[in-house]
């Protein structure tokens, strides 16, 4: 009896040391790992530096590539792209030529929650090279000294010229004014989709000029079966997060910018806006519309125009044959179109940055950007694959290359992020509902952007 | 007899007690100390102690009060609400009845909800242009346009407290018919015999008889409610103008953008609130414990 007590006395005294020495072990490894990271952070930082002042002298020094595996996290927005990219990483492995072996993390957009989650992971200590990418999300990495400066290694690439220098110039707006740390991968320009046949019966052609396209939004807001009600409503706009890029063709339409949205110009393109929800042109939903709502609102007849980019083009083909369009935004005294980016990053913690950037730059003017670009739709940043006749041929497509020229995105500051997601929906509804005035409006969203 | 004095049963809960100071009592700290700290992400370099500062800026933040205010609204309506219908139900289930255990079941199916799955669901039940209650709504001729339920100030948060009411009945249905069931049965019939009336039965027996449930429950649905960010997160994100922004989500928000001083110090205010809910639960604990 005494003895199996102390048997299971002995049980349950190793049991406690295990357990206890198991969290010990635990802890003592992740402080490790931290330290280690922190070591190689800055390690990196130095080398990252030392590379770009070689690279200001002129000399790029990109280090020999050897053999080994690059981490990739990435986003895809449905399964079918989901196995594209994998096609990509499998057909860039097997024939990059020098060892290096790309491995694919898939990890879901989550309305944004990607970036989040990628910070937390590096900041962690999380062993990730390389990632898709948001401009947004550039101000935070940077100030936290997590991505790498690609200068010196765009400099040295022989196809540096083959995407747009303007492109180049928004990556450098991005982060410090100073250094490229964003590679390029592919853009979503916004434009105007209108359904023809509505178009015909309300009597109107595509409109050329922003005060055409005010017009042609009173004209698509019909009752079609004369019950008193609308059934059409001219213009799908969204309210929700994400509405601040169709809103900013409003506001420089009139001849405001992002730069100062007190102006007169910029006020009465707010007025345009509250102007279109108020007389009715807009479903009643539009405050709290999103993404989803306008493009099912589209889809559904319910709306004549909505703005979005080449992203839903398939879906919109699939719904409506040749009864959908699509034209870039009018000018007014002002013209912009929002362009959506999606582009790659290397981390300061990679150990292995050349063989990253052999990746990275695959996907930016290489085979990995054909094969992207045309199994999602997306605009390539490559001018030889944009003049390609795939990019040519397709109206959408076509619509956003016209658009491009006039593209821009939301001043990215390290407000950019909240602004966006709370800042400008919250006080834009209260314009809309009329508890503030435009400029009121204006004055808020401009005080919290550049605060 | 005396009682042996032995080290072993510290030794084997102090891994247990371990792991919760870890990952609970470390955050609770490290929360208090950036609630006093200009502690913004998005500024690395700025991070700084700024003593009350983040105290002193959520007092005259406008949103602060008025999600406060909401966050009032909220539990009181929310918790109201989930126990006055949970409290039927429960009497309802207590009754002998054909099917009364798949009912039982059935009725717990808001409970075992994830609480974003309600919120993605019931935004599309409330959607202006698609949703099935403008529908029915429509076809019984209560409404003769449809209401953009969750885009109007007017009606967004009122829409979301529902959503709240019925995702929390089950809760205090179960619990308190749990409780009902242990009422003894000689009581009733003692009191039939008195002739007392089906109302009198329930304020003079019943409700005396699981007031403690009652008070544990609400109390905690209180703390819950107070603190739940998914459903309104989910179908509101906090608008349309704020008008769906509790503490909570408030306090969700700010973390989300990076600035975890603001947010930390507003969580701090938040608990001391929440403290005049949870003291008078811990105490009652305590006592039956003791």
């Amino acid at each position: 009896m005494k003895q199996r007590l102390l048997g299971k006395k002995t049980m349950a005294i190793a049991m406690a040391a295990l357990m206890a020495a198991g969290t010990m072990t635990g802890c003592s490894a992740g402080g490790k790992e931290n330290t280690e990271t922190a070591e190689t952070t800055k390690k990196e930082t130095t080398g990252a530096v030392t590379a770009t002042s070689t690279a200001k002298d002129g000399q790029a020094s990109t280090g020999e590539i050897k053999p080994c595996t690059i981490k990739f996290r990435y986003w895809a927005d449905n399964t079918d792209y989901s196995q594209l990219m994998q096609d990509i990483i499998k057909k860039f492995n097997a024939e990059n030529g020098k060892g290096i072996t790309v491995v694919g993390e898939e990890t879901p957009w989550d309305g944004g929650a990607y970036s989040e989650n990628l910070f937390n992971a590096k900041m962690g200590g999380g062993d990730i090279d390389c990632a898709t990418w948001k401009l947004t999300s550039t101000p935070l990495f940077v100030n936290n000294d997590l991505l790498a400066d690609l200068t010196p290694f765009i400099d040295a690439w022989d196809k540096k010229s083959d995407i747009d220098e303007n492109i180049y110039n928004i990556m450098v707006e991005a982060g410090d004014m100073e250094r490229v740390y964003v590679m390029p991968w592919n853009i979503q320009v916004l434009y105007v989709y209108y359904r023809p046949s509505i178009f015909k019966k309300a009597g109107i052609e595509v409109p050329k000029t922003y005060e055409e396209f005010l017009e042609a939004i009173e004209k698509c807001t019909m009752d079609t079966n004369g019950d008193g009600k609308t059934d059409v409503y001219g213009f799908g706009m969204r309210g929700a997060k994400g509405g601040q890029e169709p809103w900013g063709s409003f506001v420089n339409g009139r001849g405001g910018s992002f730069k100062d949205l007190t102006t007169p110009e910029a006020v009465q393109g707010m007025q345009d806006f509250v102007d279109v929800y108020k007389k009715g042109y807009v479903p009643p939903t539009a405050i709290s519309d999103g993404f989803s709502e306008i493009i099912a609102n589209f889809k559904s007849g319910l709306t004549a125009m909505t703005i979005h980019h080449t992203g839903s083009s398939k879906d919109m083909e699939k719904v409506f044959g040749d009864d959908v369009s699509a034209f870039p935004f009018p000018t007014g005294k002002g013209q912009w179109t929002s362009m959506g980016d999606t582009e790659t990053v290397i981390f300061n913690s990679c150990e292995n940055k050349a063989a990253a950037f052999e990746w990275v730059s695959y996907l930016a003017a290489g085979e990995g950007q054909k094969m992207w670009c045309e199994g999602t739709g997306n605009v390539p940043v490559s001018k030889s694959i944009q003049a390609s006749d795939f990019f040519q041929n397709n109206r959408f497509m076509k619509a956003s290359i016209d658009g491009q020229g006039y593209a821009g995105i939301v001043p990215i500051l390290d407000t950019t992020t909240e602004w966006i997601s709370s800042l400008w929906p919250n006080t834009v509804s209260q314009a809309l509902t009329g508890s503030i005035t435009p400029e009121q409006c204006m004055r808020t969203l401009q005080d919290g952007l550049y605060q | 007899m005396v009682k042996k004095r032995t080290i072993w049963p510290y030794v084997l809960v102090a891994p247990a007690v371990f792991i919760i100071l870890c990952v609970v009592f470390i955050p609770v700290i490290n929360a208090i100390i950036m609630s006093f700290q200009n502690y913004d992400l998005r500024r690395p370099k700025e991070i700084a102690f700024n003593g009350f500062s983040n105290y002193a800026a959520a007092c005259r933040d406008p949103l602060f009060w008025g999600s406060l205010t909401r966050t009032i609204i909220w539990v009181v309506c929310g918790v109201g609400f989930q126990f006055l219908f949970g409290f039927i139900l429960a009497l309802l289930l207590n009754k002998e009845f054909k099917g009364r255990g798949v009912v039982r079941a059935v009725s717990m199916i808001p409970w075992v909800t994830p609480g974003v799955l309600i919120g993605l669901m019931w935004r599309w039940i409330y959607d202006g242009n698609f949703g099935v209650l403008n529908d029915l709504l429509l076809k019984v001729h209560f409404i003769t346009d449809k209401i953009p339920f969750l885009s109007q100030v007017t009606t967004a948060f009122p829409s979301v407290i529902v959503t709240i009411i019925w995702q929390g009945i089950p809760f205090f249905a179960l619990m308190l018919l749990a409780a009902l069931q242990g009422v003894s049965t000689d009581i009733y019939e003692a009191s039939d015999i008195d002739g007392a009336s089906a109302w009198q039965k329930l304020i003079l027996i019943t409700i005396p008889s699981i007031k403690n449930t009652i008070f544990v429950t609400a109390l905690l649905r209180i703390i819950w409610v107070a603190n739940s960010v998914d459903v309104i997160f989910n179908m509101t994100e906090g608008g349309p103008a704020y008008s769906t922004q509790t503490l909570s989500v408030y306090i969700f928000n700010k973390g989300n953008a990076l600035n975890l001083g603001y947010a930390s110090a507003m969580a701090l205010l938040m608990a001391v609130l929440l403290l005049f809910v949870a003291v008078p639960y811990l105490k009652m604990n305590f006592k039956e414990e003791v």
